[in-house]
């Protein structure tokens, strides 16, 4: 449904997106992770025909995006992270005035609104003013006005950005609704446990590259073989960090302070292997642990400076 | 009924409806008819001597001060309207979403150029019990008033499509609006002073070289881009003496009316700025050479 073919962008000297190509089927939920400026705002807005690439290709249904970007928008429902919307128009009004965007005839909007309503829980706001709905209403409301062509895939930059943890769980089971509708969505977030509940396939972006990329069991499985270890000195901390940089299983050597952060890919006995080595070069450890936290915590360590 | 769907235009209906629910407007057409009707009044106050009788003859120069005072509060208040249309919804952060639905770049400049200027002729036309001032007295014939509102016409659409490029090209509403004013009222100075400019160094030259004959028309071509001067053609009055010598000669067929020039001008100036607002308001821009789409 949707393919990315060597996609780069740059703006100035600045290159957004290095050579990205990923492929999504139709009917998947696709997860785009990563950090803020990693590029995944800018591979959605170049979906969304808002876009144009430096160089490289991406099609949506088959059509590429910059030869026919009216063919690619009636296959799509963009919501980009930052959105507004019209104050004075009331939260009926504001989806007839998509719908008359789209074309779509009155009769046929007056039958699709209050289903969309529904189906976003906001029925009891049909004819409240867009300015008096909360924020978590108003991103609600604009996946209704995705909705309202019935597209067959949805690009959401950051839904759940700025929510509370109520909204976000209500647009999660909106989510789930609209997957089990068959569309091909495209959600970003850089709060990896909660794409990996609705997500049949993540794609992890850091600096314009996918660094990873598959169904979310295998990136689990992935980063379940992959530790992250933190070790504190008290002194030569320049030599610890080009020992560990020697070391086969350590990659992603950073520092932080007192402390040396590293990816590790072994097993206990080879964890056990590198704490030795590091005593026998002499050098001063006074802690050795593995880092503690959630699953995106230990995500984001291992996916830390990849691509720099 | 399928041609009357291709030329409805959500965009323009919606402006429209959101133009009229905000508290400013009432509140503008009050003030508009207020400034208007009070000069109006106190030039009739002031004619009849206050309270005496009116001089039918003077109805022309109440005509002339109406019409004239409205072109200024068109020129004033334009700017103002058009120059924020594209941004402000740049900076509302909703052009993104309308350039991703079917609404095409025409459809939505066209539209916000109308839906702002429709405010504006909803304001002309309210004025229009003020005229009916001078048709109580007379000596004004309604071919002048139709020419002056088709005048009011042409200078908003004009101004109008400044204002949307403007809007278009720049980001900030503040900055646009503020440049459409600069350029609408440098416009208004500049051709004339460029038309007195002119006329003063043919003079130079044709003193300096003895030349004889007829006086070239360039200096009333660039009065004639001017909308004061444009309108004041319409009572034949203004700085127009070679157009009007040149009318009565063998040159006759060149000698275009200063208001037809002036339409003529706006008319490609309009013309102009709505297609460069329609081209840029494009994310993607058109290449004529694209290949077909090849893919899944």
């Amino acid at each position: 449904m949707i393919k990315i073919d060597k996609l780069r962008k740059r703006y100035g000297k600045m290159e957004a997106l290095k050579g990205l190509s990923l492929e999504i089927d139709k009917g998947t939920v696709f997860g785009f992770v990563g950090p803020n400026g990693a590029g995944k705002s800018t591979s959605m807005s170049i979906l969304a025909t808002l876009l144009e690439p430096t160089s490289g290709k991406a099609y949506v249904g088959g059509y590429e995006v910059t030869s026919h970007p009216r063919q690619v928008r009636k296959l799509i429902g963009y919501m980009p992270d930052f959105f507004g919307v019209y104050d004075n128009l009331t939260a009926e009004e504001y989806l007839d005035f998509y719908g008359a965007n789209y074309d779509i005839p009155v009769q046929e909007r007056r039958q699709i609104i209050p289903q969309l309503l529904e189906l976003v829980n906001l029925s009891h706001k049909r004819d409240a003013y867009v300015d008096s709905l909360s924020r978590g209403m108003k991103q609600r409301l604009g996946l209704a006005r995705c909705l309202v062509h019935n597209p067959e895939v949805l690009i959401l930059d950051e839904p759940a950005s700025g929510l509370d943890p109520r909204a976000r769980i209500e647009l999660r089971e909106i989510l789930k609704e609209l997957r089990d509708m068959g569309k091909t969505i495209i959600i970003s977030s850089h709060i990896l446990p909660e794409l990996a509940e609705m997500c049949d396939v993540i794609g992890v972006i850091e600096e314009g590259n996918l660094i990873a990329f598959g169904k979310v069991e295998e990136i689990y499985a992935r980063m379940q073989e992959k530790r992250v270890l933190r070790i504190r000195l008290v002194d030569r901390m320049e030599d610890a960090l080009t020992h560990l940089k020697q070391q086969p299983l350590v990659s992603n050597v950073t520092r932080e302070g007192n402390w040396a952060v590293v990816g590790f890919s072994g097993d206990d006995q080879q964890q056990v292997e590198l704490l030795r080595s590091l005593a026998l070069a002499g050098l001063p450890v006074a802690a050795f642990n593995e880092a503690e936290g959630n699953l995106e915590e230990i995500f984001l360590e291992i996916t830390k400076g990849v691509g720099s | 009924m399928n041609v009357l769907r291709r030329f409805r235009n959500p965009v323009l209906m919606n402006e429209l409806k959101l133009r009229m629910r905000t508290k400013r407007s009432p509140w503008i057409i009050t003030l508009y008819l207020l400034v208007l009707g009070t000069v109006a009044l106190t030039f009739v106050f002031l004619m009849t001597g206050a309270g005496s009788y009116y001089n039918p003859n003077e109805t022309r120069e109440l005509f002339m001060m109406l019409s004239l005072m409205q072109l200024a509060m068109i020129c004033f208040v334009v700017p103002g309207l058009t120059a924020g249309v594209i941004s402000g919804e740049r900076e509302r952060q909703t052009l993104s979403i309308l350039l991703t639905t079917n609404v095409s770049a025409t459809k939505l400049v066209l539209g916000k150029w109308l839906a702002s200027l429709s405010f504006m002729s909803f304001l002309v036309f309210a004025t229009i019990p003020l005229y009916a001032i001078i048709f109580l007295y007379g000596g004004v014939s309604p071919a002048q008033l139709l020419q002056v509102f088709a005048f009011y016409v042409v200078t908003m659409l004009g101004l109008g499509s400044i204002g949307v490029l403007l809007s278009t090209l720049i980001k900030r509403t503040g900055i646009a609006t503020v440049l459409s004013y600069a350029l609408v009222f440098g416009y208004g100075v500049g051709t004339s002073v460029l038309a007195e400019v002119i006329r003063e160094f043919i003079r130079f030259q044709r003193n300096a070289n003895n030349i004889t004959g007829p006086f070239p028309v360039w200096p009333d071509f660039f009065h004639s881009l001017n909308p004061l001067f444009a309108m004041m053609s319409i009572f034949e009055e203004g700085p127009f003496r070679g157009l009007r010598r040149m009318a009565g000669s063998k040159y006759a067929a060149l000698a275009l009316d200063p208001y037809a020039i002036y339409c003529l001008f706006f008319a490609v100036v309009t013309i102009i700025c709505l297609a460069l607002s329609i081209y840029l308001i494009k994310p993607v821009k058109p290449r004529w050479r694209r290949k077909a789409a090849t893919g899944e």
